[in-house]
């Protein structure tokens, strides 16, 4: 089964420095699996003290489960964890604190109805003292360069203060280990660079084990001291990060050259991308925005007088840090959200706005950034899934008819390639490519002229990301005006005639493809005028 | 006057069970459990009170008995709730049908034993609010230190900070090492411990004996009292006096001349609470996951 | 895991024993159920047998016994159906003991006043108690719409106040209270409904004898089957309560469709209380739901929202209760059925809860 345990010792001292021959944190052949589908598939990993340790893989590589065995939100079916040198149980995540492995998750981990000093000592044990807590807000605050008001409720702080707190809430408990999961995400250029060097610090001062999930190669490039890549459930390389560069990286991330543009977006390597730029179009405008405005149900403001508009046959890629109202814009063109003031065009004449499916009537399909919470009903069949919008095409006045029903699904499986093995197959259990392409599917056969994509490859495996991405050009190519809503600069680049920037629920700059400047791009997204 | 101070007294003791129930059901809604089974628990709670004193010739001795059977329903309640997450509204259901099947089949005939009034001396010469606080059944004066205890509980100890995180956002709470279901089992355990004691209150310190079906929807209006309070605790508090104040209205109008709807009266708490949820829906709301059962990984 | 031997067969032996492990569960905890009442009616001092022989005499043995079991099948299944209704659009009405006497009364008022045919009273009756149900549950309805009151506590705290309502009702002689009789304390019930608005009955006591009620009660359990499996508004409703927010993409107003399943799901207790009133009781007083409210709710919760299932389930119930009424007589408390009752649902929520929760503490264990 196991190799003796000296040649063990041996492969891995040969890697190790010599200063830190134990690791802080082993994971020794993890396997995990979920159904039919292997998130670990005998995965070792070795971090040492003081170290910045990368995970780099794409969405789907397995990189989140592996972490989630290790702060006990998942129980792996195999394997063993190690810490200091010795074997470690870790059930829960009560345990993975008591061990001092603490997490910034990826959705925040906090209370929002709670202030953030009672958010900072959430999960401690001993006695509530307020003003101790506090002081230790600011203290830790201070020492990081992370301020933020102790009193204030978590509900009314933005995304960037969200995940100071998150991180307060960490650090001040001392951890050995600090996982981060795709802490950029919600962060802009210059919040990113400040959180590298925060951990920089942490690392350096406390000596705490760092290790920073991402599957943005010039994050791990610039911040890490080591790297394991991870693809398809296994590990497939590691590297010490200063004898790497980024084509070796994504060549072991991808498992092939990164040629195409797709793979290049699907690895997030800008270099390869900033050239080549489309010419916009002169279609007919069949989405036009003016000055919309929207509250959320808090007071706080959604959208604050955004304008847009999308032409036939091109691709408006909406670029701007998450939580600056792409979802909003999203539900609005979802029939989800009602507006306060401002309209929405589609093909030129006014559509109600927060009217349940008078968007899909006016010709906008939707691929929604989750699709989950509301592109798909996971507990209904495949067949189902693909008449949501359209059930009309399948029934009579009263009745669903079955025969139509399966005949639509099969006609729709067939011509969207969906890996599914019957019509009948509950959503849940189909893979996210594999959902993903139900929805684009159910949303392009009720021939859109506007298709919104959000996060459209979000979550996914290259092969279905590469997919996504030639249909939605084939889409625009059809005539179909669409806009791309993404967080992925990358994306944007690939797949847009035409950027927009948004921010604070506005959009504050605007360029073709062909005059796309990087750093121009990232002050706006930082809401710096340029 | 003498009227006023007669009906005030009359509310306060009719407000007394409610109280220590509602102190419980306060505790367990902001852990996240919206627990119908109270009703139960101080239906139990009163029997074995009664049962209990028979027992051990001691009405004092009751009221233990009666905590212990409102700690039994808050067991099973808990088990079924938030270890195997069967829908916490069925489970409150039957057990309320349980107890008060178990306690009409085994109804007893016991003779009346009630705990001892306490008058405090001075105090309850006061005009009008005097013999309201300071002339009542020994037990009332509990209350003079659970509340206390209780708010301090919730919201200042560690405890009351993670069973609040349960109730408002268990996901969240989870991922930081707080154990969601068991905070929100001990926060129904506490629940089922004072509302058996107000149950047990009712019987052995208010009425001195057992009757069936003797909460006659107490229970409810204890529900009702924590939504009325905007699920806060001197808003609940509120709430179960001013429904004391409806019931000893009911009580003693007729009596003093008046004729005032009884009917109109029992049900005013269910249609105050209805009220103040419609008025106050979007300022004061009750926690987030209130009612929905907590499972890693599914939110 | 801990049986597993060197050399055992692992693989080909877990799917049986997990497959045997189920309605292992099932007969275990009903066992425990039942042994749980068993030892009540032996402290109570009373035999078992006898107990049981009671049960089986007044809801199975005989026509008329089997008459009075269907009697009381019939509003728990339709009851049911409604709780299935709207728990289908994802919404949890709790409040149909509520819903029920508040429909019964408006039957009543009908029934009384209103001058006509015997038949298109009793009709109208009937339809009067169904509206009358669905206003009191419309009240929540427009609270959760208008105002996002939870519906559960809404529904809930609504019951109380339809007790009082129908109390006031009943002890007012303007409203539905009794003819004065001369001589006589006057009671705080209404008069009996005239021969002609009854439901027919039939065969004739002491033979087989039943209420015609049972064939509304399947009339509803069909088409509402029927409907939610084929109907649009079946894939629309599970749609809703499967996923709000894409149901609301797909264009389904949520206040229109859930409201209405809400409404209608009241609108079934009130025809419940509508049926038991014509069908059997014949008079309005403040105790008559008599419970059939809660326990149409269980029924629906123990058949896991699927009305065909509902039906055997609410005839298990009817039988509790017919025999329940027959319990008396051998000198154990009545009540003992409420007890079986909450226990029997009890033990049917344990298995699969249980086994759910064996899923989660030991994922792929199998594998």
């Amino acid at each position: 089964m196991s190799m003796p345990p000296s040649t063990e010792h041996a492969r891995s001292a040969g890697t190790a420095a010599p200063a830190a021959a134990v690791p802080s944190v082993e994971l020794r052949r993890i396997t995990k699996r979920f159904g039919s589908v292997v998130a670990c598939d005998d995965v070792s990993l070795s971090v040492r003290p003081g170290e910045i340790h990368g995970l780099l893989g794409q969405n789907g590589a397995g990189k989140s489960t592996l972490m989630k065995i290790l702060t006990g939100l998942v129980v792996p079916d195999s394997g063993e964890i190690m810490m200091a040198g010795r074997h470690v149980e870790v059930n829960d995540p009560q345990t993975a604190t008591a061990l001092g492995i603490a997490m910034v998750h990826q959705h925040f981990s906090l209370v929002g109805r709670m202030r953030v000093w009672e958010n900072a000592v959430l999960g401690e044990l001993g006695r509530v003292d307020r003003d101790h807590a506090r002081r230790v807000v600011n203290e830790v605050g201070e020492r990081y360069g992370l301020a933020v008001n102790p009193d204030a409720y978590v509900d009314d702080l933005s995304t960037g203060e969200r995940q100071r707190v998150e991180l307060i809430k960490c650090l001040r408990r001392r951890p050995g280990l600090l996982i981060l999961d795709e802490p950029t995400s919600v962060l802009t250029l210059a919040e990113s660079r400040e959180l590298f060097s925060v951990l920089r610090r942490v690392t350096t001062d406390e000596n705490t084990t760092v290790i920073l999930i991402s599957h943005k190669l010039d994050e791990i490039l610039h911040a890490t001291d080591r790297v394991t890549i991870m693809r398809g459930g296994a590990v497939v390389a590691r590297r010490d990060t200063a004898g790497t560069d980024a084509r070796d990286l994504a060549r072991a991330m991808v498992g092939r050259e990164p040629a195409t543009w797709t793979a290049a977006s699907a690895v997030g390597s800008m270099d390869a991308l900033v050239q080549g730029g489309r010419a916009a179009t002169e279609g007919d405008v069949r989405l036009r925005l003016t000055d919309v405005r929207a509250t959320a149900r808090d007071g706080r403001p959604l959208l604050s007088g955004l304008s847009l508009h999308v032409r036939a046959g091109e691709i408006l890629g909406i670029a701007g840090v998450e939580g600056n109202g792409q979802a909003a814009l999203g539900d609005l063109l979802s029939s989800l959200l009602d507006l306060d003031g401002g309209t929405v065009e589609v093909g030129g004449s006014a559509v109600p706005t927060g009217e349940p499916g008078a968007m899909h009537r006016a010709g906008v399909g939707v691929v929604p950034e989750d699709r989950h919470a509301s592109g798909c009903v996971l507990d209904m069949s495949v067949a189902e899934n693909l008449v949501l919008t359209d059930l009309d095409q399948v029934s009579g006045s009263v009745l669903v008819s079955p025969r139509k029903l399966r005949e639509r699904a099969a006609r729709l499986i067939e011509e969207f390639d969906i890996a599914v093995p019957s019509p009948d197959t509950p959503m849940r259990l189909l893979s996210g490519g594999n959902q993903q392409k139900v929805v684009l599917a159910r949303e392009l056969a009720a021939r859109p002229t506007v298709l919104v994509a959000a996060q459209p490859t979000r979550g996914l495996d290259v092969g279905a990301t590469e997919y996504m991405t030639e249909r939605i050009h084939q889409a625009a190519r059809d005539g179909i005006a669409v806009l791309l809503i993404s967080t992925e600069l990358e994306e944007i680049l690939t797949l847009a005639h035409r950027v927009a920037v948004i921010h604070r629920g506005a959009i504050v700059g605007e360029m073709t493809r062909a005059d796309v400047d990087l750093e121009r791009l990232g002050l706006m997204m930082g809401g710096r005028a340029a | 006057m003498d009227s006023v101070e007669l009906i005030l007294a009359s509310a306060v003791r009719l407000a007394v069970p409610l109280a220590f129930a509602a102190l419980g059901e306060w505790i367990a809604e902001r852990a996240g459990t919206l627990n119908i089974s109270v009703e139960g628990m101080m239906l139990g709670g009163a029997f074995t009170a009664v049962a209990g004193a028979g027992l051990t010739g001691s009405a004092s001795a009751g009221l233990l008995f009666g905590v212990a059977a409102g700690l039994l329903v808050a067991f099973v309640h808990a088990c079924f709730s938030h270890r195997l997450s069967v829908n916490t509204y069925v489970v409150g259901l039957t057990l309320n049908v349980l107890v008060l099947g178990l306690t009409s089949f085994l109804l007893l005939k016991t003779e009346s034993r009630q705990v001892d009034k306490l008058t405090i001396p001075l105090l309850s010469d006061i005009p009008v609010i005097g013999p309201a606080l300071f002339d009542q059944r020994w037990p009332a004066y509990l209350l003079a230190a659970l509340v206390p205890a209780a708010w301090w509980l919730v919201r200042r100890s560690r405890w009351g900070l993670e069973a609040r995180a349960a109730g408002e956002n268990p996901q969240s709470a989870d991922v930081t090492g707080i154990d969601v279901n068991k905070r929100r089992r001990q926060a129904l355990m506490l629940c089922g411990a004072l509302a058996g004691l107000g149950g047990a209150y009712l019987a052995v310190a208010e009425v001195g004996t057992f009757n069936q079906n003797m909460t006659a929807g107490r229970g409810y209006m204890v529900i009702a009292a924590v939504i009325f309070g905007g699920w806060t605790l001197r808003g609940t508090l509120a709430g179960v006096l001013v429904f004391g104040a409806a019931d000893a209205m009911r009580l003693a109008l007729p009596a003093l001349g008046y004729t005032l709807n009884p009917q109109f009266l029992v049900a005013s708490p269910y249609i105050l609470a209805l009220i103040a949820m419609t008025f106050f829906a979007t300022t004061r709301r009750g926690p987030a996951a209130l009612g929905r059962p907590f499972v890693r990984g599914i939110t | 895991m801990t049986l597993t031997r060197p050399g055992a067969r692992h693989a080909d032996r877990a799917p049986v024993r997990s497959r045997l492990r189920t309605p292992l569960l099932y007969a275990v905890s009903f066992a425990v159920a039942l042994a749980l009442a068993a030892a009540l009616v032996t402290v109570g001092g009373h035999s078992m047998a006898d107990a049981l022989l009671a049960l089986y005499q007044g809801s199975l043995d005989g026509g008329a016994s089997i008459g009075q079991t269907i009697d009381e099948t019939t509003p728990l299944l339709i009851v049911a159906i409604g709780a299935i209704v709207s728990a289908r659009a994802g919404i949890f009405n709790i409040g149909q003991e509520g819903q029920l006497i508040v429909g019964a009364a408006a039957g009543a008022a009908i029934g009384l006043f209103v001058p006509g045919p015997g038949w298109l009273v009793g009709a109208l009756a009937l339809l009067g108690a169904a509206l009358a149900g669905a206003l009191w549950a419309g009240i929540p309805a427009v609270l959760y719409y208008w105002r996002g009151v939870d519906v559960v506590v809404a529904t809930l705290l609504m019951v109380f106040v339809a007790m009082q309502l129908v109390s006031f009702a009943v002890n007012r002689d303007y409203l539905l209270q009794e003819t004065a009789v001369e001589g006589q304390i006057l009671s705080p019930q209404s008069d009996l409904l005239p021969e002609g608005v009854r439901l027919p009955r039939l065969g004739e006591y002491p033979d087989f004898n039943l209420g015609t009620g049972f064939v509304i009660a399947l009339a509803v359990t069909g088409v509402v089957a029927y409907l939610l499996r084929h109907g649009k508004w079946g894939f629309r409703l599970r749609m809703l309560g499967l996923n709000p927010v894409a149901a609301r993409r797909a264009g389904v107003r949520a206040a229109a469709l859930g409201g209405g399943a809400l409404l209608l799901s009241g609108g079934a207790a009130g025809l419940a209380g509508g049926v038991m009133l014509t069908g059997g009781v014949y008079r309005i007083q403040a105790g008559f739901a008599d419970n059939v409210g809660w326990e149409g709710l269980l029924v629906a919760l123990v058949a896991r929202n699927h009305p065909l299932v509902a039906i055997p389930v609410a005839l298990f119930f009817g039988v509790l209760r017919a025999g329940g009424g027959f319990l008396a007589s051998t000198g154990v408390p009545r009540y003992l059925v409420s007890v079986v009752t909450a226990l029997l649902v009890l033990a049917a929520a344990f298995p699969a809860a249980y086994a759910e929760l064996r899923k989660r503490r030991r994922p792929a264990v199998e594998a």
